[in-house]
């Protein structure tokens, strides 16, 4: 358990600047979540903390004490940070045992902490096995254990759960919260699957082009979002032009109202920001609604979206959470209503992806 | 906190490692650098020279386009067809590798009227070097992923056409590795080409050592085939693609590739195989029986064979573990440090692969008297000369065997708290030590069949198959030698054969 | 438990005791031959191990002195004993040929040999300044298959050989120290001009470029080629190889006749290395080389000619006296190196 610290870290590679001046705190015992697009310098921050790389300029601390510097480093064998890479990355001509066992010492070995920290990832009497009798979730099981093992104050997951398929890595990654939480070991997670992010973290670091865009509460972030990128980012978005009258936005959805102590309004014209679930079906010419057309539908089970097409051609989506009980077919006129209230952004500005971008 | 260099112990250790392979080079620049400019210029600066130039060149080109033509398409029928007998052909292919050039032009020479000459030596070195493009492009069709294979298939390219465009562009880099070896290898070798009589720099260095005992115009002479080397270098340098890395994307198990099938071709091809294993192997295996059967004069005992036998295997042992270990370091840099230091030392590890090894011999006798006396003659300054002679094999194996080690792997040992040199030896060497593995067999046989350096630097009074071999045939003793001979392949041919197990051809797959 | 006890403590005591005789003895001797002998000699040989050793075993047991031996090229090894310099642990050089000898005394690497030794051998056979001595004869000749050369096409002369009915038949080893040493012989006695055309007619007359001596009588033998200059006892060597003797086989020595310099004489020899000046084990060694026993295993196994009077050659050689000694050094290098370009230029090598 120790407090992480990051100031100004940069690290270029070539002409790329992979960190372009990052800040970061992770509390004692936290669990910070680095969400980013593929190319936005998350691994390589995660390196930089491991110590797998030098820093350009900057400073990392554990608790206090300076680890990276510019042209001096702490090497990462004395730095008790642990490491869960992508993949697991066992070392295959061990067994479960030895992987486990690597960072241990031999009184550690000897008081049975193997056996303790695989029964903390739900792998009590696979000792003997070798990575590639495990399966993908075992294996990453086991890397989780192996990094937990010698009690690191830090523990890095550079996006573990990756590999796996839906199903297991709910189940994977809660049980590796419970692991870090029992071991009480601040943690930082890498990923760019929001849902893990937001899921997981006591609070979400967004990154984007080496440098971390906004960092907070997963709450926060969802619903007051810096700006329209990391809107879309962090969540579907369904953005609507709005004229700006008092607390009301007048949008092609009718009036909504704006979300209170947002600062200063934005000059020139504007747009709002609210999310699918804020928007409800109704029978179609319902009061109070606005009317329209199903364009498509994406079914996920435990819910669907629907993009619609307003009368003006406006693209909206709705989540509906009860998709068996109202099967809107594509084509299909719907009545929209709005619920909470929305946040305003200018609209000339850059407009934000509504899915994560392909890449930065 | 540590000042952050990029690892300084491993780069000092790769560097010492080269120094070792360089004690030729700075012997050669002493030596020569004696003789002052106007002997140099003499002896360099001549029509006799500029042939014999041209000639050695020529040798190589034609060598190593050999090579490349009979390695590539031997370990595609292996490795990608359905030729009869593959895997017995698999293994086969590789073991010419165990015969030494001076004993297959001896047997060619005894056996065929008048051959001798330039197209002599190509036939010769050909067949014993040929090994060194087959089996590292073996390995590699081996490797290739055949999801590639198969999408270009669905693309439209016919099987013929998915060979040429894809599978066969993908083992480049292991082709352009083999002819490298060949190249030097043919520039470096004496004994063949001494013995059909083609008239190139090794033989004109000998030559002038023979004349008139001139070491300097020898040595002098000797500068140019490092000259040479250092533009077949540039030039393999040049055939490689910057930044091309061929490997396998994604995990997923590895399966078996698809083989073609050759049809009506399916005997002719099994019949030209069975030709070219038939002048490699076959005619050294008859003619050596020939002789044993033949002559009248008879090795010494079965004890004198026996101890011959047990030197060879001790020096050659001692020589490739002394290589390998030179060759950690600069294998590791250049796979985990990689940049312009570890591509200047892997480069320089080859600048002294083409001179002869009398020369590498000498200039280990010029070490051992005036640095290391108390090496002189002992079987450390030998392993030594063998290190400086054979480091190259050894670093390229090195080097892609560590590059199977992923780097992360390491990464998170370290981060457990374990120290480099913990890590290398627990997580590193296990895992690349197969690959490490065939390097060292290479080393090992290479060893075996090595003899003028040998010759020079061997401890007094102990003779291995190599020295009893030339012993007797200086004597005409052939019926003698023959029985060393045939050791020495013996025993050269059991790395070989395991060399070319490990490639997978013969294990894997219905043949 | 007992047995191998008893068995063991008189013969150990036993072997002790031997020990200790010969301990006393060595010690006895060395006091008689100087206070240096250290019973133990280093010999570079660049003669064959089968053709020396026999002489090195009987030296061994006549005089108790360990002999150690390394083997190699003659070439190889004097470049090796000139890098060594000083520090090389060699006491002797045992050498094929002159020139390699006269490299190795022009480098200022041997030490003078006392006169006493010397003079057992004729003057012609030695070097001037006394710092190598031969010690066996070899005569060059030409070697000839007798079904393809007909007894009345014997050459009187070896510079026949440069005329048209010879093209393409003859076999020579121009990178061999021998035939250096015939060429440079030539060049003293003919003069520079006449060898100069000799070498050019043997190149313009398709000579046949052999590594050494053995492949040339080896292919004159099989009948590949019909005749070579080699020395003369390499079909000795062969017939041993064959199993048979000299008559049986297809190669025969042709000597030239009448002092003609084709049959010349050269030698093998020996030099002591600077180091070894005066070590007495080293001097007991050349007087061995030179003595009776070792002279008459030369002549009689290797075939060569012993250079001490009063032992006899082969039966079937001619006499020594009749053939051609040169009246030159064998060593002279300045005269090699000419040599050695003459034979580069004229393209033989």
């Amino acid at each position: 358990m120790a407090e992480l610290s990051l100031a100004d870290v940069r690290k270029a590679y070539g002409r790329v600047q992979a960190l372009d001046g990052v800040n970061l705190i992770v509390r004692s015992g936290a669990l910070v979540a680095v969400l980013g697009p593929s190319g936005s310098g998350k691994t390589t921050l995660l390196r930089c903390i491991a110590g797998f790389e030098a820093l350009d300029a900057g400073e990392i601390r554990v608790d206090g004490h300076r680890v990276a510097t510019r042209g001096a480093a702490v090497p990462p064998e004395r730095r008790r940070i642990a490491v869960v890479p992508q993949e697991g990355a066992l070392f295959p001509h061990l067994s479960v045992l030895g992987n486990v066992a690597y960072g241990l010492d031999r009184a550690a070995r000897r008081a049975g902490r193997v056996a303790a920290v695989l029964d903390l990832v739900g792998l009590a009497g696979f000792q003997d096995r070798m990575p590639y009798h495990l399966s993908g979730g075992q294996q990453q099981r086991v890397a989780v254990a192996r990094a937990l093992a010698p009690r690191p104050p830090v523990v890095l997951l550079d996006e573990p759960f990756n590999a796996l398929d839906a199903a297991l890595r709910a189940e994977v990654r809660r049980d590796v919260w419970q692991a870090l939480r029992a071991d009480r070991a601040t943690a930082v997670l890498v990923t760019h699957d929001q849902a893990e992010a937001l899921s997981m973290a006591d609070e979400v670091a967004v990154m984007r082009d080496g440098r971390i865009v906004q960092s907070g509460p997963p709450e926060l972030l969802y619903a007051s979002p810096a700006d329209p990128w990391v809107a879309g980012f962090v969540g579907e978005a369904v953005w609507l032009p709005a004229a700006i009258d008092g607390d009301l936005a007048r949008t092609p959805l009718g009036a909504v109202r704006l979300t209170p102590g947002d600062g200063s309004l934005p000059s020139g014209p504007t747009r709002v920001l609210l999310r699918p679930e804020q928007i409800a079906l109704a029978p179609p010419g319902a009061p109070g609604t606005v009317s329209a057309t199903v364009a498509r539908r994406d079914f996920y089970g435990h819910d669907a979206v629907l993009a619609l097409r307003l009368g003006d051609g406006t693209p909206v989506a709705a989540r509906i959470f009860d998709p068996a009980a109202v099967p809107p077919a594509v084509g299909d006129q719907v009545g929209l209503r709005v619920h909470g209230t929305g946040r305003v952004f200018p609209r000339s500005a850059d407009p934000g992806p509504t899915r994560p971008p392909a890449s930065a | 906190m540590r000042r952050f260099l990029p690892r300084p112990t491993l780069a000092a250790a790769a560097t010492f490692s080269v120094g070792i392979a360089l004690i030729p080079l700075a012997y050669l620049g002493v030596r020569v650098g004696e003789a002052g400019w106007a002997r140099i210029t003499d002896e360099l600066i001549t029509a006799r020279t500029g042939a014999l130039v041209v000639r050695s060149v020529a040798l190589a080109a034609v060598v190593t386009a050999a090579c490349t033509v009979l390695g590539v398409v031997l370990a595609f029928l292996v490795t990608r067809t359905d030729v009869p007998a593959r895997r017995l052909f698999g293994v086969l292919a590789a073991l010419p590798l165990a015969v030494p050039s001076y004993v297959a032009a001896f047997v060619w020479v005894s056996t065929v009227d008048g051959f001798e000459g330039f197209w002599a030596a190509a036939l010769v070195l050909t067949l014993v070097s040929y090994p060194y493009v087959y089996l590292p492009v073996t390995a590699a069709l081996t490797g290739v992923d055949p999801a590639q294979e198969e999408v270009s298939r669905s693309l439209g390219r016919g099987p013929w056409r998915t060979a040429g465009g894809v599978t066969l562009r993908q083992v480049r880099p292991a082709v352009a590795a083999g002819a490298l070896l060949v190249a030097l290898y043919v520039l470096s070798d004496f004994g063949a080409v001494s013995i059909v009589r083609v008239d190139v720099l090794t033989r004109a260095v000998f030559t002038s050592i023979n004349l008139g005992f001139d070491r300097t115009g020898a040595l002098v002479l000797a500068t140019v085939l490092v000259a040479l080397t250092a533009v077949v270098l540039l030039a393999e340098q040049l055939t490689r693609r910057r930044g091309a890395r061929y490997a396998r994307v994604g995990g997923g198990a590895p399966r078996p590739p698809t083989r073609l099938r050759l049809g009506a071709l399916r005997w002719p091809a099994a019949l030209a195989f069975t030709g070219v294993i038939a002048t490699a192997l076959g005619v050294p295996a008859a003619s050596l029986l020939r002789r044993s059967l033949e002559g009248v004069s008879r090795p010494g005992s079965i004890a004198e064979l026996a101890t011959a036998a047990r030197n060879s295997l001790g020096v050659a042992l001692l020589g490739t573990a002394l290589t390998v270990l030179l060759a950690l370091p600069v294998g590791l840099l250049t796979t985990r440090v990689p940049g312009r230091l570890a591509v200047a030392l892997d480069r320089l590890t080859y600048l002294s692969h083409a001179l002869p090894g009398l020369v590498i011999g000498l200039s280990l006798v010029f070490f051992g008297i005036n640095v290391a006396y108390p090496l002189y003659q002992s079987v450390w300054l030998l392993a030594l000369a063998y290190a400086a002679l054979f480091l190259p094999l050894a670093v390229a194996a090195v080097g892609s065997a560590v590059a199977q080690a992923p780097p992360g792997l390491e990464e998170v040992a370290r981060s457990l708290g374990r120290r480099r040199s913990y890590v290398l030896r627990t997580v590193t060497v296990p895992l690349a030590a197969p690959g490490i593995g065939a390097g060292a067999a290479l080393v090992f046989l290479t060893c075996m069949k090595e003899l003028p350096a040998t010759l020079l630097l061997r401890p007094t009074r102990l003779d291995t198959l190599a020295t009893e071999l030339w012993t007797q045939t200086s004597v005409a003793a052939y019926a003698a030698a023959a029985p060393y001979a045939a050791l020495l392949v013996l025993i050269a041919a059991l790395p070989t054969w395991w060399l070319s197990a490990r490639t997978g051809v013969p294990t894997r797959g219905g043949g | 438990m007992g047995t191998p006890w008893t068995r063991f403590v008189p013969a150990s005591a036993l072997s002790a005791l031997l020990a200790l005789g010969a301990t006393a003895c060595g010690s006895d001797e060395s006091g008689q031959s100087g206070p240096e002998s250290d019973k133990k000699i280093t010999v570079y040989s660049g003669r064959s191990e089968s053709l020396v050793k026999p002489v090195l075993d009987e030296f061994r047991e006549a005089s108790g002195i360990t002999v150690d031996v390394r083997y190699g090229d003659t070439a190889a090894m004097a470049a090796q004993l000139q890098e060594e310099g000083d520090r090389s642990p060699a006491d002797v050089f045992l050498a094929q040929d002159a020139g390699a000898l006269g490299s190795m005394a022009k480098k200022d690497l041997f030490a003078k040999l006392p006169d006493a030794v010397l003079d057992k051998v004729p003057g012609a056979y030695r070097d001037d300044d006394g710092e190598w001595v031969g010690v066996t004869g070899r005569v060059r000749t030409m070697v000839y298959n007798a079904d393809q050369v007909p007894g009345a096409d014997l050459p009187k002369s070896v510079f026949e050989l440069t005329e048209p009915q010879w093209k393409g038949k003859v076999g020579i080893a121009p990178t061999n120290g021998s035939f250096q040493a015939f060429i440079t012989a030539m060049r003293v006695q003919e003069g520079e001009e006449k060898t100069k055309k000799f070498l050019e007619g043997l190149k313009a007359n398709d000579a046949q470029i052999r590594e050494g001596n053995a492949p040339i009588v080896a292919d004159v033998n099989n009948g590949r080629i019909a005749a070579g200059l080699v020395n003369h006892y390499y079909v000795y060597e062969l017939a041993k190889e064959e199993g048979t003797t000299v008559d049986a086989l297809k190669a025969k020595n042709h000597f030239f006749p009448d002092g003609d310099i084709g049959s010349l004489v050269n030698v093998s020899g020996v030099g002591v290395l600077k180091r070894a000046d005066d070590d007495p084990d080293v001097r007991a060694f050349v007087d061995h080389l030179l003595g009776k026993q070792a002279q008459t295993y030369f002549a009689d196994e290797t075939y060569e000619y012993p250079l001490v009077a009063g032992v006899a050659s082969a039966p079937g050689l001619p006499k020594l006296s009749s053939l051609n000694a040169p009246d030159i050094d064998l060593d002279d290098l300045d005269d090699l190196e000419a040599t050695v370009k003459m034979i580069k230029d004229s393209g033989l090598a």
